[in-house]
């Protein structure tokens, strides 16, 4: 089925979840959208559901009350998907590790494939994770790109 | 069998047609928004990509419904190629839009039930004005066929019909999904209804709710390109047009509630077909 | 079977087996009782229709005499139901038939002339496919009956059975309608005409309470108004025909047609009374009411009998107001009590109020028809009689199984019911579905009123923002049905044999009339038709109904106002709704808890969810009803005040014209 991995690559939707960020990595996902960065070139389209999303955009650190709804969206999107955590705090807890009601990286709750650093994280930089994640689906897929 | 062949080509067409205007609509709005825009042929790699995810429910009966949705309206497009009856094509287009409703009533999710009952609404908004419409070319034509329509020789509805025209506009807008009528389904992630009616759907169930909105697209503005059958090229050049107002409409608009739309189509959308009905009835003196 | 065995059967077995069902008191005899005689009514209604049409005249003179007798005895037993219920309007509206019909008959020396009428029955192809209904509907719905009351009775835990009663009362009611639909002599008609009255009194007020009394007695009083009607319809009818009972049968009022102004206004009564027992605007009260009878009872008096005679005796005047503006007037009534009681049908909480203003919306649809009065009309009116009939009495009986299986009629409480009842779920989509998509009859009929209505433009916008309005609340319901929570391994429920093979019966007889239909047109309703106005298209071609353009005879083009594909477009439904039904499966694996923003708890069949300060709450949803917008408080007021200026508007120009 090589017009569906093709398709995969061409038209990653994605959701965007923000766990305890400080906001800042939020505004920089949403500023990829305006017309400066326009994601939807690439096809990316940002969705509110997770069961229409393929690739789950994650901000901020895990903490106690999130983790379940985080594992709770992950198990509502069908296969294939993609986690990309953008933001320091994302990839690790960044400056809120050790805190007393925060459980670290989104990989603590879930499978993260693509990690963005940065605080906040540059857009351009997420628009690099998605595609490095999408070189990652490819691979997995085994569609040459 | 010709006819047969007729059928088999609209089908396989028809969907290409609506992918590519869904694809103009994408990069006109973009352009419109200042913005790049994704290439032409991106719902197609939507539809594609959503057919091969994994399939996940929430109850059987939301699967059935949208086979319902997507049959009916691709009779709907047959009905419109094949000349036939305009009155019925509008009852089965019923049809398809209730199967929707009843696809996001089947599952216990409080967005998909929003979606449906706000489906429901644009129902009753437009159900009446497409029936008027039926109504409005059997006073001109004497006849519910479209083959009365498109015969050659016979004389153009617009000319006699234009304010019925202007009301079936209205009905683009709420059948395209296009604010400020996008009630029902938002077209844009973030909005406090999620995905409305679709909400429950995902995946390959999502890529049939594509593929029907594709034949979708391509059955109205058919609708709307009856206003000039002939020559059908004028039809389908008012038909293009009307699909760019429809965009240009959703960009500049923003969404309304349920209840305005009702009572604005029924107040505008109505009273224009009961003008133009009215009308025809006196001059041509009955029946 | 000679013709006076079959006219005994039809009127007087139900009469003979309702007695019987009286006496014996044993579930299982009386039971047996009640399914021999539908089976020799069914049976006998196939005999009458191979037999054709025929006149009928008693031999024996006490059989008009016995008649009146009854009538007088019912009538005084009016009186003494106001008494004693203290209900004045119902007094009232006995003494104003008791008597003007008492000083016509003795006073003016009507009696005399009365009983001289031949032929006293005439039953043509609109009887017989109204016989037809009858006796095969209505039947189903006694067989029904049987369990529905044992349970209604077990339910309520009432000690004294009062079953052989309403069995009585029920079985009755048929051989009545069958009598009233043959009848030709008015008095005779008029006659069964208030058995149907009686016999719908006694019914709604089965239970007893305090409601069902009252609701009873709205009934009879409402209807005695459309008896006094009847009555006075009579006498002008008499006195203008110079003392003589030549105009007193319905024959010679259909065969003076429109041409005679003088008809004009006793045809208006009567019609008047039609739309009374009909329950159309601003009558409708009295249907709703009835809704507090145990279901069998609703069934009953939507589908086959009593309503229908309402349109039944529209649709017979048709021929005497044709190209008149009286037939304009009717078709704008009716029309008006289509658009009124869908518009009300939104707004409706209980199922069986929804099925109430459904009924009413489609008998202003059948009313309309017969007043638009073109062949394509009258043809949509007798199939959407037949339809209707099936459909609704599908209905009824389900939302009576529903009834009992949760023990309310509330449509929040069916919620969720495809995971727990799905056969019954099942037979009510189709059901629902059939009331008003296509492919099926009723859509056909609509459609094809909607086809004609253009003689009416007025007509034709109610009809338009009704058939709107219908769809809205028929998917509304029907989505709360289907609302669930997915659990595998569900089990088929069964049912009591006495409620599924009328269930079946009827589901199958939706399928096999509506994918018949054309044949079914071709050969049967199509003479029907001929009997209310003369047509001269054939609306069938094969499979097919079409509507060929009504020029065609005098040298048109041919061509066809519209076509409705009968076949095809059922295999459409097959492939669309019947096929994924079968086909489509999904495993537990693919299940998955609806979306609630990553707050659901658990899995896929438990329906909670965390709200503030970690607390569970039980996700909860209700359906939409606008109560603000097209509830009764919110519309009635206008709906009244413009279904009777209507009606003043209907007398006016009748009497306008007649003088």
């Amino acid at each position: 089925m090589g017009i569906i991995n093709t398709s995969r690559i061409k038209s990653p939707w994605i959701m965007h979840f923000d766990n305890s960020s400080c906001n800042g990595c939020d505004i920089e996902v949403l500023a990829c959208l305006t017309p400066l960065y326009d994601v939807e070139r690439f096809g990316i389209v940002n969705m509110g559901n997770p069961k229409h999303a393929d690739v789950l955009v994650v901000t901020g650190p895990v903490n106690r009350r999130t983790a379940r709804v985080l594992k709770n969206l992950y198990a509502q999107i069908p296969d294939p998907k993609m986690v990309i955590a953008v933001g320091t705090c994302a990839c690790s807890g960044g400056v809120f590790h050790n805190c007393y009601n925060i459980l670290g990286g989104v990989d603590k709750v879930i499978p993260v494939d693509v990690y963005v650093p940065g605080c906040a994280v540059k857009p351009e930089a997420i628009i690099d994770g998605v595609v490095l994640a999408l070189q990652k689906l490819s691979k997995a897929l085994g569609v040459a790109k | 069998m010709n006819q047969w062949w007729i059928a088999i080509i609209a089908i396989i067409v028809a969907p290409i047609i609506g992918g590519f205007l869904a694809g103009i609509d994408r990069k006109i709005t973009a352009r419109l928004q200042g913005r790049y825009g994704p290439p032409i042929v991106q719902p197609f790699y939507d539809f594609f990509k959503l057919l091969g995810k994994s399939r996940i429910a929430t109850s059987r009966m939301q699967f059935v419904w949208i086979y319902g949705y997507l049959v009916f309206m691709i009779t709907c497009v047959v009905f419109l190629v094949l000349k036939l009856d305009l009155l019925l094509l509008i009852f089965l287009l019923g049809f398809a839009g209730i199967s929707f409703v009843l696809g996001g009533f089947s599952s216990k999710s409080p967005y998909s039930h929003f979606g449906a009952n706000r489906e429901l609404m644009q129902i009753l908004s437009y159900e009446p004005v497409l029936l008027l419409m039926a109504l409005g070319v059997y006073a001109q034509n004497g006849s519910f066929m479209i083959s009365e329509i498109v015969k050659p020789g016979a004389a153009p509805l617009l000319p006699s019909l234009w304010p019925i025209f202007i009301a079936v506009l209205l009905v683009l807008t709420i059948k395209l999904r296009k604010s400020p009528f996008d009630l029902s389904t938002s077209h844009h992630g973030h909005q406090e209804l999620v995905k409305g009616i679709m909400t429950e759907f995902s995946g390959p169930y999502y890529a049939l709710i594509t593929l029907t909105e594709w034949y979708e697209i391509v059955l109205v503005l058919g609708l709307v390109a009856l206003f000039w059958a002939n020559p059908l090229w004028v039809g389908i050049i008012i038909a293009l047009a009307a699909f760019v107002l429809e965009l240009i409409i959703d960009n500049i608009a923003a969404r309304m509630t349920v209840g305005w739309m009702v009572k604005f189509t029924w107040a505008v959308g109505l009273v224009l077909c009961v003008l133009n009905i009215a009308y025809l009835y006196l001059i041509k003196g009955g029946a | 079977m000679d013709l006076n065995w079959m006219m005994a059967v039809a009127i007087l077995l139900p009469l003979v087996a309702g007695i019987l069902v009286f006496i014996i008191r044993q579930y299982h005899i009386r039971g047996l009782i009640v399914i021999l005689t539908a089976i020799a009514l069914i049976i006998n209604s196939i005999l009458l229709m191979l037999h054709g049409p025929d006149t009928y005249t008693p031999t024996s003179h006490y059989w008009g005499l016995a008649i009146t007798i009854l009538d007088y005895a019912m009538l005084l037993f009016y009186i003494y139901a106001g008494l004693s219920l203290k209900n004045w309007l119902v007094l009232i509206f006995a003494l104003t038939q008791i008597i003007p019909l008492a000083y016509w008959e003795f006073g003016m020396g009507a009696s005399k002339a009365l009983e001289e009428i031949k032929p006293a029955f005439v039953f043509d192809h609109l009887s017989i496919v109204m016989v037809l209904v009858i006796s095969i509907v209505g039947s189903l719905i006694t067989i029904f009956a049987l369990r529905y009351m044992y349970d209604h009775e077990h339910h309520k835990e009432i000690e004294k059975s009062r079953q052989s009663r309403f069995l009585f009362w029920l079985v009755m009611f048929l051989g009545a309608m069958n009598g009233l639909v043959m009848a030709n002599n008015l008095l005779w008609l008029y006659f069964f005409w208030e058995v149907t009255t009686l016999c719908c009194f006694e019914l709604i007020a089965h239970d007893l309470t305090k409601e069902a009394i009252n609701n009873g007695a709205r009934a009879l009083w409402m209807n005695s108004i459309g008896g006094t009607t009847m009555i006075l319809a009579m006498i002008y009818l008499f006195a203008k025909g110079g003392g003589t009972a030549e105009m007193l049968t319905l024959e010679s009022i259909i065969k003076a047609g429109g041409n005679q102004a003088m008809l004009l206004l006793p045809v208006a009564l009567m019609c008047f009374t039609g739309f009374i027992k009909a329950a159309q605007f601003p009558f409708q009260t009295w249907l709703l009411g009835a809704m507090v009878a145990p279901t069998p009872v609703s069934a009953l008096l939507h589908s086959s009998t009593m309503v229908k005679a309402g349109v039944y005796l529209v649709l017979r005047l048709a021929p005497a107001f044709a190209g008149s503006y009286l037939g304009i007037m009717v078709a704008i009534c009716g029309a008006f009590t289509f658009f009124a009681a869908s518009v009300l049908a939104i707004a409706q909480t209980t199922g069986k109020r929804v099925l109430a203003y459904s009924t009413i919306a489609n008998l202003g649809l059948i009313i309309a028809c017969a007043g638009i009065n073109s062949p394509l009309a009258i043809a949509a009116a007798i199939l959407l009689i037949i339809f209707h009939a099936v459909s609704k009495c599908l209905m009824f009986l389900c939302a009576g199984t529903i009834e009992h299986l949760v023990w309310s009629r509330e449509i929040e409480d069916m919620e969720g019911l495809a995971e727990k009842f799905p056969v019954t779920t099942f037979i009510t989509a189709i059901g629902i579905l059939s009331m008003f998509l296509p492919p099926f009859g009723m859509l056909l009929g609509k459609w094809l009123a909607l086809e004609s209505v253009f003689a009416v433009p007025l007509a034709a916008i109610l009809f338009v923002i009704a058939s709107a309005a219908t769809m809205v609340f028929w998917a509304k319901w029907l989505g709360r049905l289907l609302q669930v929570l997915p659990r595998l391994g569900r089990k088929f429920e069964s049912l009591s044999l006495s409620y599924s093979v009328p269930l079946w019966l009827l589901v199958l007889g939706i399928f096999v009339v509506g994918i018949g239909v054309a044949p079914v047109y071709q050969r049967f309703v199509s003479f029907a038709v001929n009997n209310v106005v003369a047509a001269t298209e054939a609306f069938a071609a094969g499979w097919n109904i079409v509507v060929p353009s009504a020029s065609v005879a005098a040298g048109g083009t041919g061509a066809l106002i519209g076509s409705f594909p009968v076949w095809p477009l059922y295999i459409v439904f097959g492939v669309a709704i019947v096929l994924p039904l079968i086909f489509v499966t999904v495993k537990p694996g693919e299940l998955r808890p609806v979306y609630l923003c990553g707050e659901q708890v658990g899995g896929v069949d438990t329906d909670e969810w965390i709200t503030t300060a970690d607390q569970k709450a039980k996700l909860q949803l209700g359906g939409f009803y606008w109560q603000g917008a097209t509830g009764e408080g919110a519309v009635n007021p206008w709906f009244y005040t413009v279904s009777i200026a209507l009606l003043v508007i209907l007398f006016a120009v009748v009497v306008g014209v007649s003088l």
